[in-house]
């Protein structure tokens, strides 16, 4: 496929605005301030089927119709910048890389929901890509793409880089506004909505980074040209697959929509690193999603392929686990990420998340119990759907599919006291 | 209005209500730990969630307002099996030590675990161990342990006191509460913290240890610190059941906390007032009546004051100086005695510190100042009786003294002192005034008699007596009463605080009307514009 999102990564200094406007960037955010009204603008995203890249798919034409149409306080664009979930680093790459695609799918969208300033929250450890994002803001302003009269359209809108302080919580939305405020990186009870209320009281929209970066190319060449890509209108467009673990080549690949899992791991990915070592386990869409087994990876990654063989192309970091992998320990790893990661606000989370840990520490260490695998399950039912935000459900779907499907192994673990794996791999 | 079906009945519900305000408001009781109604909506607790028709999880009935036709269950099997998850979770890492925690009888995670736990924890891994009694301020000690991160305390100092002492800090599991570094938990309402903490976590150095809640016995008054006229409950020791180790009974007062009255103190009260107890109980207190400095028989000290009182009313040179939380009772009472007796030239003595500030304090420390005015005198007398009595022109001085702290007695210049032939003290204390006076009457002090404050917003407020005055002691209306006896006047055979009351309301205009029932728990308006449509 055509790459779209990644038509500029390698070129020589791709980051600077003259290489970035030499490939034809920037007409996109023209063409929709000087031709467009904002809800042309939202009528061509929904038309393209662009989904969030984030994690959940929302809709994201649909998400900006939530905006209010009459503006009674400023409204704000939030880019979700905070790319923490494990497995995860495609925002990275192009922050890194192209972060002027970054920015005009961040000033386009902005038009069309009547921003009076969008803030880029970018994860605190990515002090480079936030140097980078910077730069080219700056350059955005000298162009007269961001500030007052937009490319003299009337239209103002300020462009700003906030860093996070390194917080997995901060990418929620709604945390990603409180950090933003200043506080605490806490979740907010919804609703109300970030669109009724965000960001300082005020209406907010906030998409992830490649969500953001595919807005530029709908509007270039049509939505129905995005919606061609792929196998359905919903599910549609490029996709940037971040593939690691136990395969040969590691990295941020850029196919269309639907690519079957198995292309990436063999064709993309070159095959799974070791010949002796066949696939065991894979987790299709970052940590928090519930993990396949080998027999379930025949499936394409996509939103509604995923959810139908009872998983998610959440931000689709793809984790390959090989046949020496140690399932107890895998689980073990992810329970510790969110146990640490847990901002602790309410109950089921931050209790729940603590006692799976420990639980998965004991069975690791050899003092484990046979009913310690039901209690794991019990303790992650208790915790979904329980929470004020996505983070229990994200720590209880781990323990719950590998748990699941992997019982024999969890089994075997505690009766022998010690890993049965790695031995015999 | 909108209708809700709560467990199966439709109930009418406020426009905006929470599902949770809904269900209290019918005496419905759904659980919660975070959710206070004078604070913000934090919805961290998730004991509150609840079955709402039509939504895939369940919803937070403290956050979730009522839609009209909404349909919820607070007890269907998936609810309960959400409590017992949630009390399960929050006790996993909290201590054990319900035998020695000063919350227990008082303890929401107590209530609940035994309402809505299983009784028993699948949680054998080790608790987490944090900082105990921790000093965080000058009546607050926090234990992290106990603390169950339900933010109240965090939210009363950041929307209540605006003082912001109090913060989460680490994450997850290791959250605690703390406060900021180079910070103390001083502001002027502190001790509130301690009551909205729903666990033991957070307790009153003051209170700390002192008995089992359930030894207490609380009595509905009103706090006599300021004109605010707080609405507090009085708990004492309860009298018949608890006795000392010396074998006597123990009804000292051990704690005072606010009672919610929206209209005058909200759910909350000031640490001075809080604590004003402490002063009473610690002052040298007159237990019997006294002559020239000794101890003598009660209804004989009453016989030497009446008759030099009522000589003196005859001639018109008697004064009266009255502290300003004696009560309405006691200041109508004299008033009566005084035109009985002839005249009596009465005037309120002012106690006024520090500043009036944005939430409850105020600087005007007489917590009956504006009943006095209405019953007994204007506020400015005071300096024209005491020049009265420099120059000689009073023979017998009364001064009824404070009914909370001795310091606030007013002090009488040398120069009454020795013109005034005979000093009458009537108060509860050894205080100035009364070592100064000849003939000394023991009066009940703040908590130990009924009667009727009026706050500096002409709310008329009921104390009730929470023990007893002990020794010869008694209200100072009942005082006046004998006085009037032992001279030969008649007043009203008054038997209790309202009979005086009633007597009173008939006869001070701004009290027109007024009855201890019409005033009840949460006080009545008075004033003339109250009494005026009435």
């Amino acid at each position: 496929m055509e790459k779209i999102l990644t038509r500029n990564i390698h070129k020589e200094r791709s980051v600077s605005i003259d290489v970035y406007e030499a490939g034809g960037g920037y007409q996109a955010l023209r063409k929709a301030v000087r031709s467009l009204t904002p809800d042309e603008v939202t009528d061509q995203v929904k038309k393209s089927g662009l989904r969030g890249r984030g994690g959940a798919g929302f809709p994201c034409g649909l998400k900006w119709s939530f905006m209010p149409k009459e503006k009674k306080k400023p409204h704000y664009l939030l880019c979700n910048a905070d790319e923490s979930e494990p497995g995860t680093f495609k925002d990275r790459l192009l922050m890194e890389l192209d972060p002027h695609l970054v920015l005009e799918g961040c000033l386009a969208s902005a038009y069309a929901i009547r921003a009076d300033a969008c803030y880029v929250y970018i994860r605190g450890e990515f002090v480079h890509a936030a140097g980078v994002l910077d730069r080219a803001v700056a350059e955005a302003y000298a162009k007269g793409y961001a500030g007052s009269n937009v490319l003299g359209s009337g239209w103002s809108c300020e462009l700003v880089v906030h860093r996070g302080a390194g917080a997995y919580i901060c990418g929620e939305e709604t945390a990603l506004m409180t950090s933003l405020e200043g506080e605490r990186g806490y979740p907010r009870v919804k609703p109300p909505f970030p669109a009724q209320r965000g960001v300082w009281g005020c209406p907010t929209t906030i998409n992830n980074v490649e969500t953001l970066a595919c807005v530029p190319s709908i509007l270039e060449r049509g939505p129905e040209w995005f919606a061609a890509i792929g196998p359905n209108e919903r599910n549609s467009g490029p996709k940037l697959y971040c593939l690691s673990g136990h395969v040969k080549r590691p990295g941020v690949y850029e196919a269309a929509m639907g690519l079957p899992l198995g292309e990436l791991i063999y064709d993309l990915g070159g095959g799974m690193l070791h010949a002796d070592r066949p696939l065991k386990a894979c987790i299709p869409g970052g940590s928090s999603v519930p993990v396949l087994a080998a027999a379930e990876c025949d499936v394409a990654l996509d939103f509604d392929s995923l959810v139908k063989a009872g998983s998610a192309l959440g931000s689709a970091g793809i984790m390959v686990m090989d046949s020496s992998t140690c399932m107890v320990k895998a689980l073990l790893r992810i329970a510790h990420f969110y146990a640490h990661e847990s901002c602790g606000q309410c109950t089921p989370c931050r209790e729940g998340t603590g006692w799976l840990e420990r639980v998965l520490e004991r069975i690791e260490g050899g003092s484990g119990r046979l009913e310690d695998i039901d209690l794991l399950k019990s303790v992650a039912d208790n915790i979904e759907g329980n929470t004020i935000c996505a983070l229990g459900d994200a720590a209880a779907w781990p323990v719950q599919s590998f748990v699941k499907k992997f019982r024999d192994e969890f089994v075997a673990h505690v009766q022998a006291g010690k890993c049965t794996v790695l031995s015999h791999a | 209005m909108p209708k809700l079906t709560l467990d199966g009945r439709e109930i009418d519900v406020q426009p905006g209500a929470t599902i949770l305000q809904a269900a209290l408001s019918r005496g419905h009781e759904i659980p919660h730990f975070c959710w206070h109604p004078g604070l913000s909506i934090a919805g961290n607790c998730r004991i509150c969630l609840v079955e709402v028709e039509k939504a895939p999880k369940l919803q937070i009935a403290c956050q979730t307002q009522v839609q009209d036709g909404m349909v919820v269950r607070t007890a269907s099997p998936r609810v309960e099996a959400a409590r017992n998850a949630v009390m399960e979770f929050l006790l996993i890492n909290h201590p054990l030590d319900c035998p020695i925690c000063d919350q227990a009888g008082e303890c929401r995670l107590q209530d609940n675990a035994v309402a809505h736990g299983t009784g028993i924890s699948r949680y054998t891994e080790p608790k987490l161990a944090l900082a105990k009694a921790v000093d965080i301020g000058e009546h607050v000690l926090l234990d992290q342990e106990r603390c169950i991160q339900c933010s109240r305390c965090i939210r009363f100092c950041d929307e209540i006191t605006g003082t912001s002492e109090l913060a989460f800090f680490r994450r997850g599991e290791r959250t605690v509460i703390g406060i900021w570094p180079g910070r103390r938990l001083d502001n002027p309402y502190s001790g509130n913290v301690v009551d909205i903490c729903p666990v033991g976590a957070l307790t009153l150095k003051e209170f700390r240890f002192q008995t089992r809640v359930w030894y207490l016995e609380n009595t509905p008054s009103i706090c006599a610190g300021c004109a605010r006229g707080c609405n507090v409950l009085i708990a004492t020791g309860r009298q018949r059941e608890l006795m000392t180790t010396q074998g006597q009974q123990d009804d000292r007062i051990k704690r005072v906390v606010p009672r919610v009255n929206i209209e005058v103190n909200g759910h909350w009260m000031c640490d001075e007032g809080r604590l004003s107890f402490e002063r009473l109980a610690v002052a040298p207190r007159l237990r019997q009546a006294e002559s020239g400095g000794s101890a003598a028989d009660y209804d004989e000290v009453v016989r030497e004051a009446a008759r030099a009182l009522a000589a003196a009313a005859q001639a018109g040179r008697a004064g009266l100086l009255a502290g300003p939380r004696a009560t309405c009772e006691t200041l109508y009472a004299w008033r009566r005695l005084g035109s009985a007796l002839g005249s009596l030239r009465g005037a309120v003595h002012a106690i006024e510190r520090g500043a009036d500030d944005e939430l409850l304090l105020r600087r005007d420390k007489g917590a009956n100042s504006r009943g006095a005015a209405w019953v007994l005198a204007p506020p400015t007398g005071e300096a024209g009786l005491l020049d009265a009595a420099a120059r000689g022109e009073i023979d017998v001085l009364v001064v009824l003294g404070d009914a909370l702290d001795p310091h606030d007695t007013p002090a009488l210049p040398d120069a009454v002192r020795a013109r005034v032939e005979t000093l009458i003290y009537v108060g509860p204390f050894r205080d100035a005034a009364a070592e100064a006076a000849r003939l000394r009457l023991p009066a009940a002090a703040w908590s130990e008699e009924d009667g009727s404050y009026v706050s500096f917003e002409d709310r008329v407020q009921l104390l009730r007596r929470a023990r007893l005055a002990g020794g010869a002691a008694r209200p100072g209306w009942r005082i006046a009463v004998d006085l009037a006896l032992a001279a030969g006047v008649e007043l009203p055979a008054w038997t209790q605080a309202a009979d005086v009351l009633a007597a009173a309301a008939q006869d001070v205009r701004e009290l027109d009307g007024l009855t201890e029932e019409r005033i009840g728990l949460l006080g009545a308006p008075g004033g003339l514009a109250a009494t005026a449509g009435a």
